[in-house]
């Protein structure tokens, strides 16, 4: 799957690279205005990350672009103007998502998973992970074809964990998928630790894999082997 | 004291100095002339004489009219030649009068006489007394006049500059129309409006300024804040972290948290500062309450806190996301600040919303209490959150108020 990054960040860029390149992305950057309108005429991608302030223009041209060129690639906006303008625009203009900065490096995967998922699936919306299967249309999680009753938030994690199989995913960056920023900080951590237990207790009981690992001090890691 | 009546003061008493100095000197003056006049009849009187003598070569007959009469009375030798006052019983009225006498030397062949002309001043005390007289009652009529048109005109004068003051009374930073400029027509009021306009117009200004920067410097930190987690997000995925390096990374994301809510807390800030949130709804609070109970219902459990509710359908102009932010804040504070197995009672009734919450057994301190990064001691916020909260209530021209009665801290906002 091929990604388009729009950062004239460097440092940043590169993050997202490597950690998108582990995902087994095929990723290509762009650090200015010019270069992604050059890449973006040219070629298609499954997802462009756009950031919307950027050397020789604003994003958001580049997003106008796009659209009208009947282009289908899916767009994530990142930016660090976090303003409900901006975010109501770059949707309106017909971006997939936006995601303020600074935001963890799993949280934009788990992004980027999705809309790939509802850009390309054509009601192919089931992630099978072994013995597992994830509906993300009609949120339901079965194993071996038997339905698992999960609560929202416990479905939110495991596929949280699906999008990033193999990755350690820090509790911050749980937290904050679970309940946002706003009610990030009233948080403890110990809420993960409940969720996480009661998910893996229900899995393992439906007959799945002990999948999710907990890394020691840091979060936990799906790695389903 | 009003520079009016300071300024009437100052005015009536030289006022009043200079018009009875005026008056004694114009008093005596009046009665210099008037003596002088008198004195010079007396003279016409005494050349008469001395001519009647050259030419009859004896004394002319006594005469004594009403207020004039001479008098002639033989000496030994000749009398110096003098005027002098003295009193006398009129003999008609039996009044007592002034007169003035002119006493000359006069001889006829080789008698000497002293010869008197005199003459009633009383003619003449009469006008002068009814020259002052009058001089008064202008005087007083004048100063009456003055303090009266003083005020008058003063007041008038002065109306641009009461104008200019309610003005800076009035000059807030948030409303920009508020500048200082009419014309008057006097150039030291137009040129004071010229000086607190520009003045109006700098702080305004240097304002405009601060907030951007509050703005921009908020926008910048957030590229280096995405870099650092996307970092630390890349570096939990090396094999091989040892339990002090995990640690470390740990602390480094935990502050990488605060700050990145710092910021935006700031950044929310200075957004409602600069009017960004200005697009306002109407939309039921109640329900809002209810979506935000249900977001906390699992934070609250966890604590053993129970939340007790009494929610009337109440419609509110508010801007949505403040509203949301507004309610985040109160109750994740009533959750927070909470103790084990506490309470949280929310009612929203009668015009008033009111969130109380069980927490620490003393009230807070109400002077610092939305201050910006004031927090209580055991408080692991930023410091932002009630401060964002009056912020939005200011915004919104709510009125939100703290009371403490035990156990519970209500916060209580007022809904029009």
């Amino acid at each position: 799957m091929k990604i388009l990054v729009i950062e004239d960040e460097k440092t940043l860029a590169e993050s997202i690279l490597i950690f998108l390149k582990q995902e087994g992305f095929i990723c290509e950057l762009a650090d200015h205005f010019e270069k992604a309108n050059e890449k973006i005429e040219v070629f298609d991608y499954d997802c462009i990350l756009l950031d919307i302030n950027l050397p020789g223009g604003s994003g958001l041209r580049l997003l106008e672009s796009l659209k009208k060129n009947k282009k289908g690639d899916g767009v994530l906006i990142i930016s660090a103007r976090n303003s409900l303008e901006d975010k109501v625009q770059g949707l309106q203009l017909g971006a997939d998502d936006y995601l303020p900065k600074p935001f963890h490096l799993p949280e934009l995967a788990a992004r980027i998973h999705a809309i790939i998922r509802r850009k390309n699936s054509g009601g192919q919306n089931l992630i099978q992970i072994r013995e597992m299967s994830i509906d993300t249309l009609g949120k339901e999680v079965s194993i071996n074809h038997q339905r698992v009753e999960l609560t929202r938030k416990e479905y939110q994690l495991l596929l949280y964990f699906a999008y990033n199989k193999g990755r350690v995913i820090s509790k911050h960056a749980i937290a904050e998928h679970l309940w946002g920023d706003e009610m990030e900080s009233s948080v403890s951590f110990d809420f993960i630790y409940t969720h996480v237990k009661n998910l893996r207790k229900k899995l393992i009981q439906a007959g799945c894999g002990d999948y999710i690992q907990s890394v020691y001090g840091m979060g936990y890691k799906f790695q389903p082997t | 004291m009003k520079l009016l009546t300071r300024y009437s003061r100052i005015n009536s008493i030289a006022a009043i100095i200079v018009l009875v100095m005026a008056s004694i000197l114009y008093y005596f003056i009046l009665r210099y002339v008037l003596i002088h006049q008198l004195e010079n009849t007396l003279n016409v009187e005494e050349a008469e004489i001395i001519s009647f003598v050259k030419d009859h070569g004896k004394l002319p007959e006594a005469t004594n009219y009403r207020d004039q009469h001479t008098a002639f009375e033989e000496v030994a030798e000749p009398v110096p030649r003098e005027y002098r006052d003295f009193r006398s019983r009129d003999r008609e009225h039996g009044e007592t009068k002034v007169f003035r006498e002119l006493s000359f030397p006069i001889s006829t062949g080789s008698k000497f006489f002293r010869a008197s002309v005199t003459k009633s001043e009383d003619e003449m005390r009469e006008l002068v007394f009814l020259i002052v007289l009058i001089t008064v009652i202008v005087i007083i009529l004048l100063l009456l006049f003055l303090y009266l048109s003083n005020r008058l005109l003063l007041r008038r004068l002065w109306e641009p500059f009461y104008r200019t003051l309610e003005n800076i009374k009035a000059f807030n930073l948030s409303n920009k129309e508020n500048i200082q400029d009419h014309k008057t027509g006097t150039d030291e009021f137009d040129e004071l409006n010229l000086v607190t306009g520009s003045m109006q117009k700098r702080i305004l200004r240097d304002y405009e300024n601060l907030k951007q920067f509050a703005d921009n410097a908020s926008h910048e930190m957030q590229t280096p804040l995405a870099i650092l987690r996307s970092k630390l997000d890349l570096m939990i995925q090396e094999p091989g972290l040892n339990e002090s390096q995990t640690r470390q990374v740990q602390a480094m994301y935990q502050a990488l948290a605060r700050m990145t809510k710092l910021n935006q807390s700031l950044l929310l800030l200075t957004k409602i500062e600069n009017n960004q949130f200005s697009k306002t709804e109407i939309f039921p609070l109640d329900q809002l309450v209810r979506e935000k109970l249900l977001q906390f219902e699992e934070l609250a459990a966890a604590q053993g806190v129970e939340f007790e509710t009494e929610l009337e359908e109440i419609p509110i102009r508010m801007n949505h996301y403040l509203a949301d932010t507004l309610l985040n804040n109160l109750i994740g504070n009533a959750v927070r600040h909470n103790k084990k197995d506490g309470r949280i009672i929310i009612s929203l009734r009668e015009g008033q919303f009111r969130i109380a919450n069980t927490g620490v057994p003393e009230a807070l301190p109400g002077e610092y209490l939305y201050q910006r990064f004031h927090k209580g001691e055991r408080s692991e916020g930023v410091g932002l959150g009630l401060a964002i909260v009056k912020q939005i209530c200011d915004h919104h021209a709510l009125t939100i108020q703290y009371s403490f009665r035990s156990p519970f801290h209500e916060f209580r906002i007022s809904i029009p």
